[in-house]
């Protein structure tokens, strides 16, 4: 592999970035092509990276960025199957939804500001992927951090996406804090930062990391925890929701959110088995807790935004089980159902002008069929219906954890595939069958293609992602045994979830007007509608600790004023009424004077 | 003639010009200004691009030296090392911009510039001088007319009361460093007294100095420095001076005459006293905390824009005196970057405000709102510096604060976890609320000017290139630092990063 095609895969989308940043803010067209065709380039190496790549020698390749004393961080990139596999999705799924943007975000004033964030995260998303040590991929887990911040806030003047966007930056935040603290702790305890450097050392120590070892593996987790929104970090991404559509498909569904995930694999071998068994159940609560929340929503792309929490909480659990390329495999095909289906939810809501309630949708399968077909590959993909993509990469996790006799772990993985079955059918029931729910619907439209084609591509790759053997490609990394192939417990319990959950929803949602599901259980629609209360305990923690601590502090602060103020005040009052002894008046210094000497002569003579 | 004594004697020059021009020709009073700061600062890149690393590590260049009162031991001596070289160019950077913003109808501007660029020239001429009279002397020479400025053209209804507050304070710390500096000097036996910094490292390095004479000095010079810095509790006087004064005068203050006391910190207290500063560094890392925490959890409650601004850059100034408080090579060198990012930023985010308070009359955050689609260019400049200001990657901040973190870790690994709390979430929760509420949303409200033309857009484009040169090639700094900061670490012997790591290899 020559030495620029790397840096140019990852230095192209940041120069677009420049350009339009720059010179551009004025040529809407020039921006978008700009954009597009940097992230179009990138791709097209990959694909050469990719097809030159062999399996090989990992390639390593860095320059120094900071070198102080023992403190050595590099500027590098690390290329093995994890990587170029990672690169391939992360820059395919992304030329195609900045194809898609062109067209859906056709009109907005700020057009090429948009392309121009969107080619910012696309660096900031590579530069993760090909990180070779902890430091510089911090520093692009800050960035993606940043350019979502500025995605999420695109429409700044609307008051709930800035809200959404402040809130996203600042839960990742408490990610980062406990990863920084982990790198630092990695770095004081083993003398390096370089990926490779740690493996080496533990290779050659397998108790290098001492007694911190679970302290290290939890605190580079919470970085996942914050990226890949995992429970109790998981408030933001249904959020971040506010942002433009596209930015939902690849930042909060394809990319970024898996980058927690990607990190977990990139890293598993610092993982001992206490962090790992925290990591699995982590994973297996946040599959459930958003599984059933997303049964209660009814915003399109909310409900789309818990099913990638509950999915993301799916590969967390197989990397903490031990099966990283499961969790790959997963976040591949992932990338591809979810990608087409906050796609084809923006062609709806695009169709629709504008509107996201699912509830005032309905038949749309016949004013707009490219995005209803497209949409039901997308949810039998994601419900795991054999033989598209969805259903392998699931069972490689569900047939892991039965495998691995992690047996409750297995009893949520298929209670999830059935929540997930049933409300994504709700999903297309509500929105594609049915009667109109609104007027809205008669004046609805399909898509331009250039909004359609993004569609129909990954369409196929949803339907056909599953016969590319994407496991084992990745088996050899990780030195796993050959994977136990399909366990035929879980493909059948995984298909008959599948089948109930869709039933189910059948039964419920087919004809239905309004949602049944609140008068036949009352208390547990009540709790999931308000998200099991989660934010606003969190509001209250925050009001109760955080800002109790600041009012105190400014307290605090103030009494310090007012210290200062009564000690220049004191000096002052003394010098005023120092002043009044001089008067300038000769008499009264005289008179002073006398009496002074009266005073001393008295105490002298008479005593 | 080094290069150096062009860098801070023109602007004071042309002060000296300025005050013999009639005060109606207007235009050349700001062109002579402009000018002055403008071949300074072209001097001070030549400094920095020809400073040459490789030769004799961490020595002086570009020395001059003339003796001046050699029975008192005085010479003008300036010269560069890693340590001051970022500075003099992060200095003279801020003075043209500085100079640059200045650039707008003012009463009286012929004694503002004349007072800007004393503010300016001396203290880069503090920044240079390697002999403890002048470096005290050109502090001194640039506090003066700080002082005079807030006062005659100050803004807001507590200015006067600011004027005193800050007068006081700022004297009273420079006060405590003339005490411990003449104590330093009168440590050495009479007859080779000195005040020269590098006659008084050599000599103190082969004498040390008496236990009992470093217990009071270094403490006299750590917290007059300190409330030079505004180390908590000492920093009430800053955010209350920096909303008070004009653009100007706090752009220069809070960006680069602020740096003195950690410069006189790493420059004077710690090689000199190195028994001392291995006690004190314990007090001094809990202080910090109270920079980083406590002001930072201030600066959350604030009202008013300026007040968070410069709340907010009391709690950077803690990271700065957490690097000093590590003792290490990688604490000490992140403390100058930091040093170096922050003028950069604190001058452009004081400018900004300052542009911001001139076009909409208040600061108060509850009366702005939605200006970013009023102000785009000011607006996406401001948030930058807000990004910077909460330590995002890309800015000179992020590589200064990483430093002092990793550095810190091994002396006290509580305090470091605390300060990163500081750093990423504390920070992150007042810049981002701020922004949410200044920028962001939609408020009705009278139409605003947005900086349009190149001109006015030069000093703000100049300061964020310079935080984003910094920030992407850190090198540009630490190779040059960390070579200057070597020899300080290895006099204090206090280096427990580099000390754990020897250990650990004679064990292996």
């Amino acid at each position: 592999m020559s030495q620029p095609i790397p840096w140019l895969i990852l230095f192209l989308p940041l120069l677009s970035a420049a350009l339009i940043t720059l010179f551009l803010q004025r040529n809407p067209r020039i921006s978008a092509a700009v954009s597009v065709g940097a992230v179009l380039v990138s791709f097209i190496l990959s694909i050469g990276v990719f097809a030159q790549f062999h399996s090989g020698a990992p390639l390593d390749i860095h320059a120094q960025w900071l070198r102080v004393g023992r403190l050595n961080i590099e500027f590098g990139m690390h290329f093995d199957a994890l990587c170029v596999l990672m690169l391939l999705v992360v820059t395919g799924v992304g030329s195609l939804i900045h194809i898609y943007s062109i067209s859906y975000m056709k009109g907005d004033p700020a057009y090429s500001r948009f392309f121009a964030c969107l080619s910012l995260f696309m660096f900031s998303m590579l530069g993760i992927v090909v990180s070779n040590n902890f430091f510089q991929m911090f520093i692009f887990w800050e960035l993606v951090g940043v350019s979502s911040y500025l995605l999420v806030g695109f429409w700044y003047k609307k008051p709930k996406a800035a809200d959404a966007a402040k809130k996203a930056f600042l839960t990742n935040r408490i990610g980062d804090f406990g990863f920084l603290t982990g790198i630092i702790l990695v770095w004081s305890t083993v003398g390096t930062i370089a990926f490779v450097g740690i493996k080496e050392q533990l290779i050659k120590n397998p108790d290098a990391f001492d007694t911190v070892g679970t302290a290290i593996g939890l605190l580079i987790f919470c970085g996942a925890v914050g990226k890949s929104a995992q429970f109790p970090l998981h408030v933001w991404l249904p959020d971040a929701m506010e942002g433009p559509t596209p930015v939902s498909a690849l930042i909060h569904a394809a990319t970024m959110v898996a980058a927690g995930v990607y990190m977990l694999c990139r890293v598993f071998f610092i993982f001992n088995p206490m962090s790992l068994h925290v990591i699995s159940w982590i994973g297996a609560i946040t599959a459930l807790l958003a599984a059933l929340i997303a049964i209660q929503q009814d915003d399109i792309k909310r409900i789309l935004a818990y099913s990638t929490l509950s999915q993301l909480g799916y590969m967390v659990m197989a990397v903490g089980i031990g099966e990283p390329p499961a969790a790959m495999y997963h976040l591949t095909t992932h990338a591809f159902f979810k990608a087409l289906l906050f796609l084809g939810a923006g062609s709806v809501i695009h169709g629709m002008h504008d509107e996201q309630n699912i509830w005032k949708m309905g038949r749309l399968r016949e004013k707009m069929p490219a995005t209803f077909w497209t949409f039901l590959i997308g949810t039998l993909a994601l419900a795991g219906l054999w033989p598209l993509s969805g259903f392998f990469s699931k069972d490689a996790i569900l047939g892991a954890a039965y495998h691995n006799h992690r047996l409750t772990l297995f009893a949520i993985g298929i209670f999830v595939a059935f929540l997930t079955s049933f409300y994504m059918f709700r999903l297309v029931f509500v929105v594609f069958f049915g009667k109109a729910k609104s007027d809205a619907v008669h004046h609805a439209h399909e898509s331009s293609v250039v909004m359609t084609g993004p569609l129909f591509i990954l369409a196929i790759a949803s339907a056909a992602g599953g016969f590319f053997g994407l496991e084992k490609y990745l088996q050899p990394q990780f030195s796993l045994q050959e994977a136990p192939g399909l366990e035929m417990t879980a493909v059948a319990l995984g298909l008959g979830a599948f089948a109930i959950g869709l039933a189910v929803a059948a039964l419920l949602y087919r004809n239905a007007e309004t949602d049944p599901l609140p008068v036949k259980m009352v208390w547990f629609c009540k709790v999931a509608r308000r998200l099991f209360y989660f934010d606003r305990f969190y509001e209250e923690v925050i009001a109760l600790t955080q800002d109790a601590l600041a009012q105190f502090a400014e307290g605090v602060d103030f009494m310090l004023k007012l210290f200062v103020r009564f000690l220049h005040g004191t000096t002052e009052f003394t010098g005023r009424a120092l002043r009044l002894a001089q008067t300038g008046s000769l008499q009264t210094y005289t008179f002073f004077f006398a009496a002074g000497i009266a005073v001393v002569l008295y105490f002298m003579l008479l005593r | 003639m080094s290069p150096l004594t062009l860098i801070f004697l023109l602007p004071l020059a042309a002060a000296l010009v300025i005050s013999i021009i009639p005060r109606n020709y207007k235009f050349v009073i700001q062109c002579v200004a402009l000018l002055s700061a403008f071949i300074s600062m072209c001097a001070a890149v030549y400094v920095f691009g020809n400073y040459d690393p490789s030769s004799a590590a961490g020595a002086y260049q570009f020395v001059e030296q003339h003796p001046w009162a050699p029975n008192l031991g005085i010479s003008y001596h300036v010269g560069v090392d890693g340590i001051n070289l970022g500075l003099i160019l992060m200095g003279s950077v801020v003075l043209f911009a500085a100079t640059a913003i200045a650039w707008s109808n003012r009463t009286r501007d012929k004694q503002f510039y004349i007072l800007l660029l004393m503010m300016g020239g001396g203290i880069l001429g503090a920044f240079a001088s390697l002999d403890l009279f002048f470096f005290y002397f050109f502090h001194e020479l640039a506090l003066v007319p700080t002082f005079i400025m807030i006062g005659m053209w100050g803004k807001g209804d507590q200015k006067n009361y600011a004027t005193y507050q800050i007068t006081l304070y700022l004297s009273f710390g420079a006060l405590f460093v003339l005490i411990g500096l003449i104590g330093i000097y009168l440590q050495l036996p009479a007859g080779v007294r000195t005040f020269d910094i590098v006659e008084l490292t050599k000599y103190f390095k082969a004498n040390p100095m008496l236990p009992s004479a470093q217990r009071w000095i270094f403490p006299a010079l750590l917290f007059g420095f300190g409330v030079l810095v505004s180390l908590w509790p000492f920093h009430t006087w800053a955010p209350l001076g920096y909303s008070s004064a004009p653009t100007e005068t706090a752009m220069l203050h809070a960006g680069v005459l602020k740096k003195f006391g950690l410069y006189g910190l790493i420059r004077v207290a710690l090689p000199l006293m190195p028994d001392a500063a291995q006690r004190w560094v314990y007090v001094l890392s809990f202080l910090c905390l109270g920079n980083i925490l406590y002001c930072g959890l201030v600066a959350m409650r604030q009202r008013n824009l300026n007040m968070l601004v410069g709340n907010s850059s009391v709690a950077h100034m803690g990271f700065a005196f957490l690097g000093i408080a590590s003792l290490s090579l990688i604490g000490i060198t992140g403390t100058v970057v930091v040093m170096v990012a922050h003028g950069f930023l604190a001058a452009l985010t004081f400018g900004l405000t300052g542009y911001l308070r001139d076009e909409a009359q208040t600061l108060e955050i509850s009366q702005l709102g939605g200006l970013l689609s009023r102000l785009p260019f000011i607006g996406t400049v401001m948030i930058m510096a807000m990004l910077a200001g909460c330590g995002v990657p890309g800015f000179a901040g992020f590589p200064g604060e990483a430093l002092v973190l990793f550095g810190n870790w091994d002396r006290s690994a509580l305090v470091t976890v605390l300060a990163v709390w500081g750093a990423l979430i504390i920070g992150g929760v007042y810049m981002l609320r701020a922004i949410r509420n200044v920028w962001h949303g939609e408020k009705e409200a009278p139409p605003l000017a947005d900086a349009s033309t190149l001109w006015r857009r030069t000093p703000y484009g100049l300061l964020l290139a310079c935080l984003i040169i910094f920030g992407c090639f850190p090198r540009l700094l630490t190779d040059n630092i960390k070579l200057s900061v070597a020899p300080i670490v290895r006099a204090v012997g206090s280096d427990l990063t580099e000390n754990a790591a020897q250990m650990r290899a004679h064990s292996q």
